[in-house]
């Protein structure tokens, strides 16, 4: 069978940073950066993280071990699942407070 | 004339009868990929044996490993609990990058026990369209990417027919019971 067109630059290469202990890395700076924002959220956001989101120069620091600790693409993700998650929660608490004034 | 009519009427008949036991659309078909050991495998090698087949990429940031994660021990309950043997499968939707050694590594780290499955691109296409699997490339910047897809697993029976499909909602018990429910309901 012709092997064409499979991992034609490096047939061999492993990438260890999807492989469990990096990836467990990454979930801990990402979770501790999303800690940070929450902590923070008082703050005014002046920094540019990815896909729009916003963050506080408290959590630079956070911020820099997660760009360190996964590939952009998964920063890019998380970030994008963060910012939906916040919006859903966003509406999910405007519409019980609008249930209480109700009330 | 009265051939014909009752030509029509039999054929007729026949429809009918075959309307009955209706096929939902065929799921699955023939595959050559390599293993992680570089050994070629076609579904022929799947024939009698259960089969639970994933289809994933390494580089998943989340669902990926999840999923494989829920693969494995599903089937070590299968096995522990109830004494019930199947095998896992992973084929990659991403052979650009996922080559035997990268799906060796990742697999290991699961369970030693998952076939990982690998190829060129356009028999990973040929499979994935087969069994019904949308994927695509995203966010893409050079060799970083994510892989879009249906993150479907699919329960093959021994004659390599799609038994079941379970989406990302199954955690490992709920699964192995759904899996340990169809192996029983099926004559051998």
């Amino acid at each position: 069978m012709a092997l064409e067109a499979y991992a034609s630059r490096n047939p061999d290469a492993v990438h260890v940073d999807v492989l469990s202990k990096a990836r467990q890395a990454c979930y801990k700076a990402r979770d501790a950066f999303y800690a940070c924002l929450d902590k923070e959220s008082n703050k005014r956001p002046t920094e540019i993280a990815s896909v729009g989101l916003l963050y506080p120069s408290e959590c630079k620091n956070s911020r820099a071990e997660f760009d360190k600790h996964c590939r952009a693409s998964w920063v890019k993700h998380f970030d994008r699942q963060y910012c939906r998650n916040r919006r859903v929660q966003r509406l999910l608490d405007d519409k019980d407070s609008r249930r209480v004034i109700k009330q | 004339m009265f051939v014909l009519i009752s030509l029509f009427i039999d054929s007729g008949q026949g429809n009918k009868s075959s309307g009955n036991t209706v096929k939902g659309p065929t799921v699955g078909g023939p595959f050559t990929l390599v293993d992680t050991e570089n050994r070629i495998v076609t579904e022929q090698n799947f024939h009698g044996k259960w089969v639970l087949l994933y289809f994933g990429y390494t580089s998943s940031p989340d669902v990926g490993p999840e999923q494989v994660q829920i693969m494995a021990k599903a089937v070590k309950l299968l096995e522990s609990k109830y004494n019930s043997e199947i095998l896992p499968v992973f084929v990659t939707i991403d052979p650009q990058r996922d080559n035997p050694s990268q799906l060796r590594a990742y697999l290991n780290e699961f369970d030693s026990r998952i076939i990982g499955l690998t190829g060129p691109v356009s028999a990973i296409r040929q499979m994935a369209q087969e069994y019904r699997i949308y994927f695509k490339k995203v966010e893409e910047e050079g060799d970083d990417y994510l892989v879009d897809s249906s993150h479907n697993m699919y329960l093959m029976n021994p004659r390599m027919e799609v038994a079941r499909c379970f989406g990302v909602e199954y955690n490992a018990e709920e699964l192995s019971e759904a899996i340990l429910k169809a192996m029983r309901s099926t004559p051998t």
